[in-house]
């Protein structure tokens, strides 16, 4: 028996062990949840929404956005003033001079060309090189250095040496020199050459790809691979303490999924300093514990609120019951993918490679209903691909409507009418209209709105359909090999230009899962780019646009994205401050959040209003 | 028991070898890509195919020797020896994909500790409620309290553990102001989620323990002591229970192992940063690096608890290694 107890005991002294050694800090001054973890810290690398909010709160691009107003005007940042040329071709960026980094180190222009060639170099590989590409010779360095690698990768293993890698990386470097439109007159000075006139270069200073880096932090992790000739990089700069930043906070502690932390950065003077001492970022994957966690206090602000039971949260805000559901209209779109090529998957014949079918498909849907009925969280009912109203100076275009019999017609006139009166459609050939199958993944009700589209569409043209549910992986490879009739598939504006969505249906473009080519649409974008009249371009992109939503019908457009936070009100109904309230929380389209505007209402949240 | 211990530890490379081999194939033969995020925006062609050709992606048999040696820390030793750059870790199991700026080494640091000390924790709770509500329903077999005892085990097997944590959650935090929601790290945090994964332990100890209990109460020893006048309940704990806890004991090794290497559910009611999630989760994402990482240390785990449940026996119960 004593042994059995001697068992018991070792165990109890382990886990007393194991508990002392992890206590968690005191708790911060904001405490806000995501849903999901950050990928990654590094500027160039991101591509998620979560991981950009971080990165705007640890650095500071040459430009902000005024994300508190409405049309998110262009603020200096680390550049306290700029020159653009009359062409629209040269930028000039003047840096302030007391820029600083979080080590002390002074912030210069050099540093910006270091990090935006990371963003440039196929070795490092960002989500977002086209948005670079824009910079005059970039897309002429990406190949060359793909070439170099290529070339690099097939000489024989005795020449692949540490020192013929290094040779390469230097020849690589004055190859970007010499290529590339960045130049730096002097340390304050940031001249940047465009390829062609792109009004939206500004604001896309302010994306997240564009922040910059300290130079010699990231150059302590990075090293080239002698078999290959690419430049390694190691991540550990990104944790604490390594990681040095110019923005409002620094980064004081990482922990995987439990707690990211800022703190004030003591070395920052530029225009935005934080408004709060330090905060916690708290990831909570599940959405009934997260909302529970906001509830019971143990955080302010709940980022992305998904919850299944959104519609009575939503009801319970109509009834004046609660006042912390906030509903934001997104810069995006959910839609369907048409397979526009001429057979699914290589195999059978593909009826959508018939824009008139696409277009019937899409005039038989009540788009209202299905948003109201279906989801039950009445977004905007979508009829074309960009928001409308998101985009100042954007006309957008009508798109389709619901209209049964222009939809019959539509049918008709690619041939497909019911010949034997069992109701489905046939071909001259009399061959019946395929059962069209509807590609989805699991989660997030695509399901339940691929269903009710089945129905009206057997109510309105006769033909019908089946679900395919698969994994996201499996989903992924079947967009990919082009097996599908339609899916499910949405899209987010990057930056506040019509190309962000419109380049989509580029025929070459990574994110084209339709296999839409079209090279009249194209040369209407292309002809759109060399415009210098903003205006007038802006008109050419909405009739390129028009094309894609009334005529051609590469995806079918449902409804535009919302998005909720759940946090308290600054203010009470009374106008008077709301103590545990937050204030300066962004409510425009684009979701760009800076934490360092986040401050919570001081006083004590328990006490009722007057 | 050196022997045993020697001849178990000679065994294990073979039988990691073996399950590395299986992972690999199976893992391997995941659909999609393991660089790219499904959800997210594509890079160009060219960049993705670097990334496949710089972690072996374009090539299975080199990925699968390239990683074999990182992760045996044959590689360490090597560079070790040779004087050169050896990896960070011995066994140095890689990069995520998902998550950049982690390792597949940082990954599990940071949560096994988490997941070892809330399987610790509820082992030791499902012990205390299982071990005594099976003395109870021993006692008086089939009386109103050992029903009682049935019944709360029979719950505790059958009540899926989201449904046990989200109550738990819903009542305490949320409706009563105790307890907290999404922590971790304080002691107050473990509390509900220790319970929670306890239950079904607590159920099934509590039944071995019964049926062990019963079995040796009505053995002659029992009854020798008995005569001889010992007190109830000494007869109970000094000489009963240590032989009706045998099983419980051969039990305990699994339930440990299982318990310590995490729930993918309590973890996920309960927002534990565990490693039951990366199980899960790293399937799903295709994060090659971590599924076999994640697999090689909770075979590995599972080895050495096996090993230590069989020394453990023995030292309990002399008696089995004469025979």
């Amino acid at each position: 028996m004593t042994r059995i107890l001697g068992v018991l005991a070792l165990l109890l002294v382990l886990l007393a062990g194991v508990v002392a050694s992890d206590r968690p800090g005191a708790p911060a001054a904001l405490v806000a949840i995501e849903t999901v973890d950050m990928n990654t810290l590094d500027p160039q690398r991101m591509s998620h929404n979560q991981d950009m909010r971080v990165g705007y709160a640890l650095f500071e691009g040459l430009v902000r956005w005024d994300v508190l107003s409405e049309d998110m005007r262009v603020l200096p940042g680390a550049a306290r003033r700029w020159e653009i040329s009359d062409d629209g071709l040269t930028y000039t960026f003047f840096l302030h001079e007391g820029g600083r980094w979080s080590n002390g180190d002074p912030v210069r222009a050099s540093d910006f060309v270091y990090a935006w060639k990371r963003g440039i170099m196929p070795d490092s590989a960002s989500d977002y090189v086209k948005l670079f590409q824009l910079i005059d010779g970039a897309s002429e360095f990406f190949a060359f250095r793909t070439e170099e690698l290529r070339a690099y990768a097939g000489r024989p293993a005795e020449e692949r040496t540490p020192e013929a890698a290094l040779a390469l990386r230097a020849r690589c470097d004055e190859a970007f020199g010499a290529m590339v439109g960045l130049s730096t007159p002097d340390e304050l000075t940031l001249r940047v050459r465009l390829e062609r006139p792109a009004p939206y270069f500004l604001s896309l200073c302010a994306f997240a790809t564009f922040l910059p880096v300290h130079p010699p932090t990231v150059e302590g992790w990075t090293s080239v691979d002698a078999a290959t000739g690419v430049i390694e990089q190691k991540h550990g700069w990104t944790k604490p303490p390594h990681l040095v930043s110019n923005g409002p906070f620094v980064l004081e502690r990482w922990r995987f999924k439990r707690e990211l932390r800022l703190g004030r950065n003591p070395m920052y003077a530029g225009p935005f300093p934080a408004r709060s001492e330090s905060l916690s970022i708290v990831v909570i994957e599940d959405q009934n514990t997260s909302v529970l966690a906001f509830e019971s206090g143990a955080a302010d602000i709940h980022m992305d609120l998904e919850a299944e039971y959104i519609g009575d949260l939503l009801a319970q805000v109509e009834r004046g019951e609660r006042d912390d559901i906030h509903r934001l209209e997104t810069f995006g779109t959910y839609f369907w993918n048409f397979n526009c090529t001429p057979s699914v998957g290589g195999a059978n014949a593909n009826p959508f490679a018939d824009a008139r079918v696409r277009r019937a498909f899409a005039l038989a849907l009540d788009k209202r209903s299905l948003v109201n009925d279906v989801r039950r969280s009445r977004e905007r009912v979508a009829r074309t691909l960009i928001p409308p109203n998101s985009l100042a100076g954007y006309r957008s275009p009508e798109g389709l409507g619901h209209d049964a019999a222009r939809a019959r017609a539509e049918l008709a006139s690619a041939g497909w009418t019911d010949r034997d009166g069992d109701g489905v459609p046939e071909n001259e050939r009399g061959e019946r209209f395929p059962v069209v199958e509807l590609l989805c993944t699991p989660v997030g009700g695509h399901a339940d709105l691929a269903l009710a589209m089945a129905s009206m569409w057997e109510r309105t043209l006769g033909v019908r359909s089946k679900l395919a549910i698969k994994e996201t992986k499996v989903f992924r490879n079947t967009l990919d090999n082009r097996g599908y009739m339609m899916s499910r598939g949405g899209w987010y504006g990057d930056y506040l230009d019509p190309l962000t969505f419109l380049d989509l249906h580029r025929e070459r473009d990574g994110n084209n899962d339709r296999g839409y080519a079209d090279a009249a649409y194209e040369a209407m974008l292309d002809r759109a780019n060399t415009e210098p009249d903003p205006l007038r371009r802006l008109d050419m992109l909405a009739e390129a646009e028009r094309y894609t939503v009334e005529e051609t019908m590469p995806v079918l457009p449902l409804y535009h994205y919302d998005q909720y936070y759940m946090y308290r009100p600054a203010l009470r109904r009374d106008g008077t401050p709301n103590p545990g309230g937050v204030r300066g929380v962004s409510k425009h389209p684009r979701l760009v959040q800076y934490y360092f505007l986040f401050e919570k209402v001081p006083g004590d949240a328990s006490e009722p209003a007057s | 028991m050196i022997g045993l211990i020697a001849r178990r530890l000679a065994q294990a490379p073979l039988i990691l070898l073996a399950i590395y081999t299986i992972t690999f194939v199976l893992a391997w033969a995941l659909p999609g890509s393991a660089v790219l995020n499904d959800e997210g925006r594509r890079p160009p062609p060219e960049v993705i195919a670097a990334m496949e050709a710089r972690y072996n992606l374009d090539d299975p048999a080199s990925f699968y020797l390239e990683y074999l040696y990182r992760a045996s820390g044959a590689m360490w030793a090597v560079e070790t020896v040779r004087g050169g750059e050896p990896p960070a870790f011995i066994f140095d199991f890689g990069p995520s994909f998902r998550y950049e700026d982690w390792s597949v080494n940082e990954l599990i640091a940071s949560s096994l500790p988490v997941s070892v000390t809330l399987g610790l924790a509820a082992i030791v709770l499902a012990l205390a409620i299982g071990v005594t509500a099976g003395i109870i329903g021993a006692l008086r077999p089939n009386s109103p309290a050992d029903v009682a005892t049935l019944a709360v085990a029979l719950i505790g097997i059958s009540l899926p553990s989201f449904v046990v944590g989200t109550l738990l959650l819903m009542i305490f935090p949320v409706w009563l102001g105790v307890g907290t929601v999404g922590g971790w790290g304080r002691p107050q945090d473990m509390i509900l989620p220790a319970v929670t994964l306890s239950l079904p332990f607590a159920a099934y100890i509590a039944r071995l323990t019964r049926m062990g209990m019963i079995d040796v109460l009505g053995a002659d020893y029992i009854r020798t002591a008995r005569a001889k006048g010992v007190p109830g309940m000494r007869v109970v704990t000094r000489h009963a229970l240590k032989n009706a806890f045998l099983p419980v004991l051969s039990y305990l090794g699994p339930a440990c192992a299982f318990a310590m290497t995490g729930s993918f559910v309590v973890e996920r009611v309960f927002n534990v940063p565990g490693i039951g999630q990366h199980f899960v989760n790293a399937v799903k994402n295709k994060d090659l690096f971590v599924i076999m990482g994640i697999t090689l240390i909770y075979s590995g785990m599972l080895i050495l608890l096996n090993l230590l449940v069989d020394v453990l026996y023995r030292w309990v119960d002399p008696r089995i290694d004469q025979s």
